[in-house]
């Protein structure tokens, strides 16, 4: 028998097409690697870019806020400085309405001081009667410096006694001549000082430690005295006013007693003309 | 601006003037006079006052029975009254104020202290 020969499978690739085909399978495989691996890149970069926007997105909306903080920042400290302004110039101008109203305050007690003296000066030259003068500086006492018990002395010739013309709010054997060598209202008398109890409560006086001592002046000559011995309870101290009211009364109270005195003493007739003639100077 | 009148009754010339002189220190105020309470009770009836200061110590009719008297005047029943006394006591300031009085000074008188009450009074500024 005839060995039948095989044919020669015609699917076999011969040898160097079998080569060729691995060197393309290879080299496919390869590019189909290299595809992945630039797929898997491309999306890395993909979502790097993603990435990269979101944070790029970030940081600009921080650096706008952080813009924003600064124009705060800077506004704020801008109304922090008109604040101070304004509360400086508030503060200045509630020192100066202070010092306007205490201003004015001093004025207007100011004005309340001299009104008292024009008032007492007023009322003691506003009489020829030496009762009414009397009873004007009374009033003086009592109204405007607030006394309670006084009295007034008048001196005699001889300078020895002070003899009581006016009380007010004393016992009748309280109001007795004074001797002068021995009396603190004879020490008056010759020093020709008052004596005020200024740091004392005045509405406490006693005879034996009057509130004050006034001494009276005609012509620079004192001729006689007042004596507060007590003043109203509510009266507690004596101030500015009382010390000018003791000044004027010192000068005026025992003038215009004196000049009441001379004019009664006239018969109440004024003097002529001739009595002025020679007063040019 | 709106006008005022006082009526001061007070017997002492010498505190007339003085009051006189202090509420002059109050704008639009207008000033009348009256020696005593009968006075005072005259020139009432005679004209309209917006406030009246009254000392209460007085000759022939003194302040806390013309206080009375102008508290029963229909004209006159809520027009306030300062009464100006020596007295400085607790139980007369009560007593005053219980007739009807609105305030009370004591003498001796402070004249901003007469000006601030009759203000506050007349609630003027």
């Amino acid at each position: 028998m005839t060995e039948q020969r095989k044919p020669a499978r015609s699917d076999a690739p011969p040898q160097d097409l079998r080569r060729e085909r691995d060197e393309f399978l290879q080299t496919f495989t390869k590019g189909s690697r290299l595809a992945e691996e630039f797929l898997a890149e491309h999306e890395r970069v993909q979502e790097r870019v993603r990435a990269l926007e979101e944070e790029n997105a970030r940081l600009r909306a921080q650096v706008q806020a952080d813009n924003a903080v600064r124009d705060l920042v800077e506004t704020i400290a801008r109304l922090e400085a008109e604040k101070a302004e304004l509360l400086s110039r508030t503060a200045r101008a509630e020192a100066a309405s202070t010092q306007v109203v205490t201003r004015f305050s001093e004025v207007e007690s100011e004005f309340a001081h001299l009104a008292n003296l024009y008032v007492a000066s007023n009322q003691l030259h506003a009489s020829l009667s030496p009762r009414s003068v009397t009873r004007r500086i009374k009033e003086v006492l009592a109204q405007l410096v607030g006394a309670e018990r006084y009295a007034m002395y008048l001196a005699t010739g001889d300078g020895a006694q002070l003899v009581p013309i006016a009380s007010e709010g004393l016992a009748g054997d309280r109001v007795i001549p004074l001797d002068v060598a021995t009396t603190r209202a004879g020490e008056v008398l010759r020093s020709g000082s008052a004596v005020v109890d200024e740091d004392g409560d005045p509405s406490r006086g006693t005879p034996e430690t009057p509130a004050a001592i006034l001494p009276l002046t005609v012509d620079e000559r004192v001729v006689g005295v007042i004596v507060i011995i007590a003043t109203l309870a509510q009266k507690k101290r004596f101030d500015t006013n009382d010390f000018q009211l003791f000044r004027l009364l010192g000068q005026h109270a025992a003038g215009a007693l004196v000049s009441a005195s001379l004019f009664v003493a006239a018969g109440r007739r004024l003097p002529g003309l001739e009595a002025f003639i020679d007063l040019s100077v | 601006m709106a006008e005022y009148s006082c009526l001061i009754v007070e017997d002492s010339p010498m505190m007339r003037q003085l009051l006189v002189f202090a509420l002059a220190r109050v704008k639009n105020l207008r000033v009348t006079e009256a020696d005593d309470g009968v006075d005072g009770l005259r020139k009432l009836a005679s004209a309209r006052y917006d406030i009246i200061v009254t000392d209460i110590n007085m000759p022939i009719m003194d302040g806390l029975k013309l206080v009375k008297r102008v508290r029963s005047d229909p004209q006159h029943k809520d027009t306030p009254i300062v009464i100006i006394t020596t007295e400085g006591s607790s139980e007369d300031r009560q007593r005053a104020l219980q007739l009807g009085a609105n305030a009370y000074i004591t003498k001796p008188i402070q004249a901003p202290q007469v000006i601030a009450t009759v203000k506050e009074l007349l609630k003027i500024e």
